[in-house]
């Protein structure tokens, strides 16, 4: 332990924490901007500065270490002199519009402003004229309101490996944008959203299409339908004061038909409906050696997008099973409108999800229409969706539960675990397991591939046989994965693994891209909890158990991996380039 | 290009014998970026020609920035027999007159000098 | 001949006074028969300042100041033909440089590596590789008291120690060869005067702390250095200086050169060493140092160009004779670039501890034109001013500090009364500000807005609460920038505003600027009694501000004028007047 002193009170930390970090143990806040407790500190906004007895100068306290014997001032005048300065400096070079903000009311720079009190910056205001980056429909880049905090290129850079953003030009010139100043639709991004959920003010953020919604809703011609993620039910409260993690579906549900909505579906049915036809090619594969192995999941519109571009020559491990709001999409607009007798042609089918790459997922491919129409019309965010709920004057806090319409709706326990990471391949698992052996497994909870942890590798006996798993997070966490695996492939030895998931976004679903702001570990944890809770409530918590799943294969799609399952319900990969000329 | 090793004992004498070459007649041209950018090619080029088309035994070589680079194009001039001097501000036509007076007829060109070498200096 | 007397002589001033000493002098010699004997020879320069004029006699090396014509005879009769000293015309003993780093410029051919073996050259590293231990010979260099030249002034022994005692397979030199003050050009010259001082530092500095790779960071505008260093490289490594197994012993070690790209900021260690990795090229903060943490997360010692080009002749010589020379808190010499208006403007390299105003008028030859002086900069864009009337500050590291500029690497620019106080710092600031690399927002946004107060006061559109408005700029800008270039950007300000204040008050107050540099405070008139209606200055004027009224009167509208000063230059009357 460290002994050293803060404001004259001593205290003792670990070695390596941060003055930061060691403060909050007094419950001193040091004001700070550019730091996230996910990432490493870039040093980059010069607001955490404190005074440490005999450094000639004042040391940011984000990256600093405490040393044995530290005498540190966190507060006093001159400190909170320089601090504000440098405040008054960042909003003189900031646009004053907060009304019409993307992140009015939650934004962090703003928080800070209004924490200092500062009614008037004494500076002359110069903004930069560089223009929004729309182009990717999924995520929009507003550089004019950027503090180059450079949290979005670390992101990208570190934590998915991506490198899509990066840095351009210098000093008062410089700005965020894909490398090499492209559109960012040109550049490898991979729609993760990541890059907005940890921006501190609006500068990027999501692809807003309330307004398509808002019209489709009040299109008297149009049949309007929704689907619900998992990982939504468990942050949607935290837009309404509700703690950390609330389960809240059934507040959902109702909100959303008095949005408009005619049927509230929910996609854990599809995730039901994934495991079923996931958990049966894995079966093909791995007990009657029929495709290549190791297979990989292919929920994560990013984790697609990112393996077509960056190891196209894997893509042929891809499970071709569609995700699971494609699958209740297609449906939508076959067996429901069938069995109710309404043209296809007037459902809009609305998405909402934690993610942003889901909006750019609707349209990868042909088979996204393999209703004849396109099967999903579009995808909102957890953050546009509570905007609209508010819009719409529905008190949410106070709403009486409801239940979604079962014939797409009706969920188990495997399916809402989708939106942790982990809760495919132990979805899956319960599924393959039954298909194998005809019995349930005996530990339907698998702890080995929850948490946190970057990779999780672990194994399952199956029969008799190891069945080998990894699951990973972060995209920065596959390179570690695939180069195994591709090692194994070359050199003819023993696969690593037989099955691989695989989530863009760390965390999982639940700290999607698309989720309400401010995500951080706790968060993460808080919403899993959620979603695993939800899980030890259902009464059905096996995919091949869920009664309407069974119903639809029975009328409708005839068994896992039969043609019309094939043709409603897969899809295919292709190589794509990373950059687009 | 050399090829030899140099091994502790080969540097010294590299050293001396190098030490034994420098010839005792010879004129050095600053030609850093400082003289180069006052003109000091054109005269490095000037004295050159000159010498070789007297024949003269004098050697004309390059050098560094010496400092005084408001003088620049310095022109050291080492006759045996004479004092060292530096000219400074030395333009093609004064250095065809070093070649001319200094070094042929031993005597100096006046208003031109710039310093004077003497020998406690290294 | 080989009994000739040379006796130079030229005027220290450039009045042209030597002339008339020459003729007495040439009847003095054909009076005394010495016509064979004694050659007289003018000189354009001599070396010193204010000292009437000055002969200098050779073989003997006698120099005499004050001369006049009158005292020919004397110096003929009994100087020259009976050895005897003339004390009344013997010059005061004066500061004289000191050449360590300098010692091989100008005397060598820095293309030819035998020139630089012939005169000690690597015998330093023959002496490191063969006597005495690594902590010795570290210890050697504290003795030296030797601290870093280009600007930060940490001492050098101590960052190869902290180098020397990690535990690392793999650790670095690198020569920070980024240079990137304007006007100041030390480190380019020895580079491209004596490149192998600097090879033989980095290869002691390397064996020292025990690396076997060693980087010349050079900046890209300077070709010529880049090229004199690679043929010293090829050179060396043709000798077995560089590469395996050098001079027979253990030590291997070996060069390259990495390019700069237009960048000041990347002279910061930190951003530095982020250039070299291919990254943008922003400063880290610190800890971890570099000799901890440096290239490739190695530990890694980055020394100038000018401290390494000291560390040959320490080894040589030992440490305690460079302690000898300079003051107590610096040791040593200083290579300064001394420019501006200063009669005498290059490189000069001084022991530490001498006077500005030493500097200035007996090395430098005073001050261009005989104008007043007003102030001299030191330490580039990172620097102050220091007035004249602390210009017998003694040159070091702390005195320089405590009057509120640096040392830096060594430019110092001579300013006179032409030079304006808030041009001046609106300059430097104006450079940090294109060089600022934009990472941390104290700097980034707060230079932009100090350059912006100070372009308003230029103009005459300021106030005096812009004054205090900058002022705390610059205290957030000095305390919460993430490197040196934005902790000491607001220094060039803070120091004209300390010494100078009466100029900011009076281009604000007064909309005036006393230096007549400013140009929108500059105003034309013409002297109406002076004008000779020849009408030359409104031909000129570009932006026809200048009218011709029916009675033939002129008159400059200054709404139209732009300053230009056509006008005033052209009319040969002097019928306009600028202020």
């Amino acid at each position: 332990m460290v002994r050293i002193k803060i404001n004259n009170v001593e205290l003792s930390v670990q070695p390596g924490t941060s003055i930061l970090d060691a403060a909050k143990k007094l419950n001193i806040k040091i004001p700070a901007l550019c730091k996230h407790p996910d990432l490493q500190a870039t040093a980059a906004c010069g607001i955490c500065v404190v005074k440490v007895k005999g450094a000639n100068k004042m040391l940011r306290s984000c990256c600093t270490p405490v040393e044995e014997g530290m005498d540190i001032v966190t507060h006093d005048q001159q400190l909170q002199d320089i601090r504000r300065t440098v405040l008054e400096l960042i909003l003189s070079n900031h646009p004053n519009d907060c009304l019409q903000c993307g992140r009015n009311n939650n934004c962090e720079l703003q928080r800070l402003t209004a924490d200092f009190g500062i009614r008037q910056v004494p500076y002359p205001q110069f903004l930069r004229q560089i223009p929004e980056d729309p182009s990717t429909k999924t995520i929009t880049l507003v550089p004019e309101k950027c503090i180059l905090c450079g949290r979005c290129v670390h992101v990208c850079q570190k934590i998915q490996n991506v490198w899509a953003l990066s840095f351009l030009e210098r000093g008062v010139q410089t700005r965020i944008s894909a490398a090499g100043d492209i559109k960012l639709s040109d550049s490898p991004c991979i729609k993760c959203g990541q890059c907005s959920a940890h921006c501190p003010t609006g500068a990027i953020v999501e692809f807003d299409q309330t307004d398509d919604v808002w019209r489709v809703l009040h299109d008297e011609q149009k049949y309007c339908v929704v689907q619900i993620a998992p990982a939504v039910r468990v942050a949607i409260g935290e837009a309404f004061g509700f703690p950390d993690g609330a389960l809240l579906t059934g507040k959902l549900y109702a909100a959303l038909r008095r949005l408009g909505f005619k049927a509230v579906f929910d996609t854990n049915f599809g995730a039901d409906l994934t495991i079923m036809e996931e958990a049966s090619e894995f079966v093909e594969r791995f007990a009657h050696n029929k495709g290549a192995l190791p297979l990989i999941t292919t929920c994560c519109p990013s984790w697609v997008d990112f393996m077509e571009r960056f190891y196209p020559d894997m893509v042929e491990y891809f499970s071709s099973a569609k995700s699971p709001h494609e699958m209740v999409g297609v449906l939508s607009k076959t067996y429901y409108a069938q069995k109710k007798n309404i043209d296809p042609a007037t459902i809009a089918m609305v998405s909402v999800m934690p993610c942003t790459a889901k909006k750019y997922e609707i349209t990868r491919s042909y088979e996204m229409f393999a209703s004849g129409h396109q099967d999903i019309d579009i995808v909102l965010t957890t953050r546009e969706i509570s905007r609209m709920i508010k819009q719409a004057g529905i008190d949410f806090v106070n709403l009486p539960p409801e239940g979604p319409d079962y014939i797409l709706g009706d969920y188990t326990g495997a399916g809402v675990i989708f939106g942790a990471t982990g809760g495919v391949m132990e979805a899956a698992l319960r599924t393959a397991y039954f298909l194998i052996t005809q019995k349930n497994y005996e530990k339907i909870e698998f702890e080995n591939v929850r948490g946190l942890q970057g990779v999780k590798e672990t194994s399952v006996a199956i029969a008799g046989k190891t069945v080998k798993l990894a699951v990973a997070h972060g995209i920065g966490n596959v390179e570690y994965v695939l180069q195994k695996v591709q090692k194994a492939l070359k050199d003819g030895t023993e696969l690593p693994y037989h099955f691989i998931e695989v989530m863009a976004c760390p965390g999982g679903c639940v700290g999607g891209g698309g989720q309400p702001y401010g995500v951080t570990d706790a968060l993460r944890i808080a919403r899993s909890k959620g979603l695993y809770q939800d899980d030890r409530e259902q009464k059905v918590r096996y995919s091949h158990a869920n009664p309407h799943v069974r119903q639809l294969y029975a009328e409708f799609l005839e068994k896992p991996l039969s043609e019309k399952a094939h043709h409603y319900l897969h899809t295919r990969y292709f190589a794509r380039p990373m950059y687009r000329k | 290009m050399n090829t030899q090793k140099l091994t502790a004992a080969s540097l010294d004498q590299l050293a001396a014998d190098c030490a034994a070459k420098v010839p005792k007649n010879l004129i050095r041209v600053g030609m850093s970026t400082c003289g180069i950018a006052a003109g000091a090619e054109a005269v490095l080029a000037t004295l050159r020609r000159n010498v070789a088309a007297r024949g003269l035994k004098i050697a004309v070589e390059q050098c560094g920035c010496a400092g005084m680079c408001y003088a620049e194009p310095l022109v050291e001039v080492a006759v045996e027999g004479m004092p060292t001097v530096t000219y400074g501000r030395v333009t093609p036509q004064i250095a065809g007159e070093i070649i001319e007076q200094h070094v042929e007829r031993k005597l100096f060109v006046q208003d031109y000098i710039y310093t004077v070498k003497v020998d406690d200096e290294k | 001949m080989r009994n000739k007397k040379t006796i130079f002589l030229g005027d220290s001033d450039q009045q042209g006074r030597e002339k008339a000493v020459y003729e007495a002098l040439a009847a003095a010699v054909k009076a005394e028969s010495l016509d064979a004997a004694v050659q007289l020879v003018r000189v354009a320069e001599t070396g010193k300042a204010g000292q009437g004029v000055v002969v200098r006699i050779l073989p003997e090396n006698i120099d005499y100041v004050q001369v006049k014509p009158a005292d020919a005879g004397r110096i003929i009769g009994e100087s020259v033909k009976k050895n005897k000293k003339l004390e009344d015309l013997t010059p005061p003993a004066k500061v004289r440089q000191i050449k360590i780093v300098l010692r091989n410029c100008g005397r060598i051919d820095p293309e030819r590596i035998e020139d630089y073996i012939a005169g000690e050259g690597y015998q330093a590293l023959k002496r490191v590789l063969s006597e005495r231990t690594r902590e010795e010979w570290i210890n050697e260099m504290k003795l030296s008291g030797l601290r870093g030249r280009g600007g930060g002034g940490f001492p050098t022994w101590m960052k190869w120690n902290f180098a020397y005692r990690m535990d690392s397979a793999e650790k670095y030199v690198i020569c920070n060869g980024d240079e990137g003050d304007p006007g100041a050009y030390m480190d380019r010259s020895v580079l491209e005067g004596d490149p192998h001082a600097v090879v033989e530092g980095m290869m002691i500095a390397g064996y020292l702390v025990g690396a076997q790779k060693g980087i010349f960071y050079i900046r890209a505008e300077y070709p010529l250095a880049i090229k004199r260093i690679q043929i010293a490289i090829d050179q060396a490594r043709s000798y077995g200086l560089l590469g395996e197994r050098i001079l027979g012993g253990d030590f291997s070690f070996d060069l390259q050169i990495r390019l700069g790209a237009g960048a000041f900021v990347c002279g910061e260690e930190t951003a530095l060493i982020a250039s070299i990795e291919g990254k943008r090229g922003c400063p880290k903060p610190r800890p971890p140092y570099p000799t901890v943490s440096g290239l490739w997360g190695k530990p890694t010692v980055i020394n100038n160009v000018e401290t390494l080009a000291n560390v040959a002749q320490i080894i040589l010589r030992g440490g305690a004779w460079f302690a000898g020379i300079g003051s107590p808190s610096a040791k040593g010499t200083k290579v300064f670039a001394l420019t501006g208006k200063v009669k005498r403007s290059g490189l000069i390299e001084v022991p530490m501890g001498i006077t500005l105003r030493q500097i200035v008028f007996e090395i430098g030859g005073g001050v261009l034109k005989d104008k007043r002086i007003k102030a001299v900069q030191t330490g580039g864009p990172s620097g102050g001013v220091i007035p004249e009337h602390l210009l017998d500050t003694p040159v070091d590291y702390e005195n320089l500090q405590k009057l509120g500029s640096i040392m830096g690497s060594g430019g110092m620019i001579v300013m006179d009364e032409d030079d304006c106080m808030v041009d001046i710092s609106k300059f430097y600031l104006g450079f940090c500000v294109d060089e600022s690399c934009g990472k941390c927002a104290p700097c980034r946004i707060g230079g932009v807005q100090m350059l912006g107060y100070l372009r308003r006061i230029s103009e005459g559109k300021a106030s005096m609460e812009d004054v205090d408005k900058m002022e705390r700029i610059c205290a957030a800008v000095q305390r919460a920038s993430l490197c040196g270039l934005g902790q000491t950007a607001p220094n060039p300000v803070l120091s004209t505003l300390k010494y100078f204040r009466r100029e900011y008050v009076e281009h604000i107050k007064e909309r005036r600027c006393g230096a007549k540099k400013c140009a929108s405070l500059l105003r034309f008139t013409i002297i109406q009694e002076a004008c000779k209606r020849c009408g030359m200055c409104l031909r000129a004027c570009p932006v026809a501000a200048i009218t011709r009224s029916a009675a033939n009167v002129y008159t400059i509208d200054p709404a139209v004028c732009v300053k230009c000063g056509k006008c005033y230059e052209t009319c040969k009357f002097a019928a306009i007047k600028q202020e």
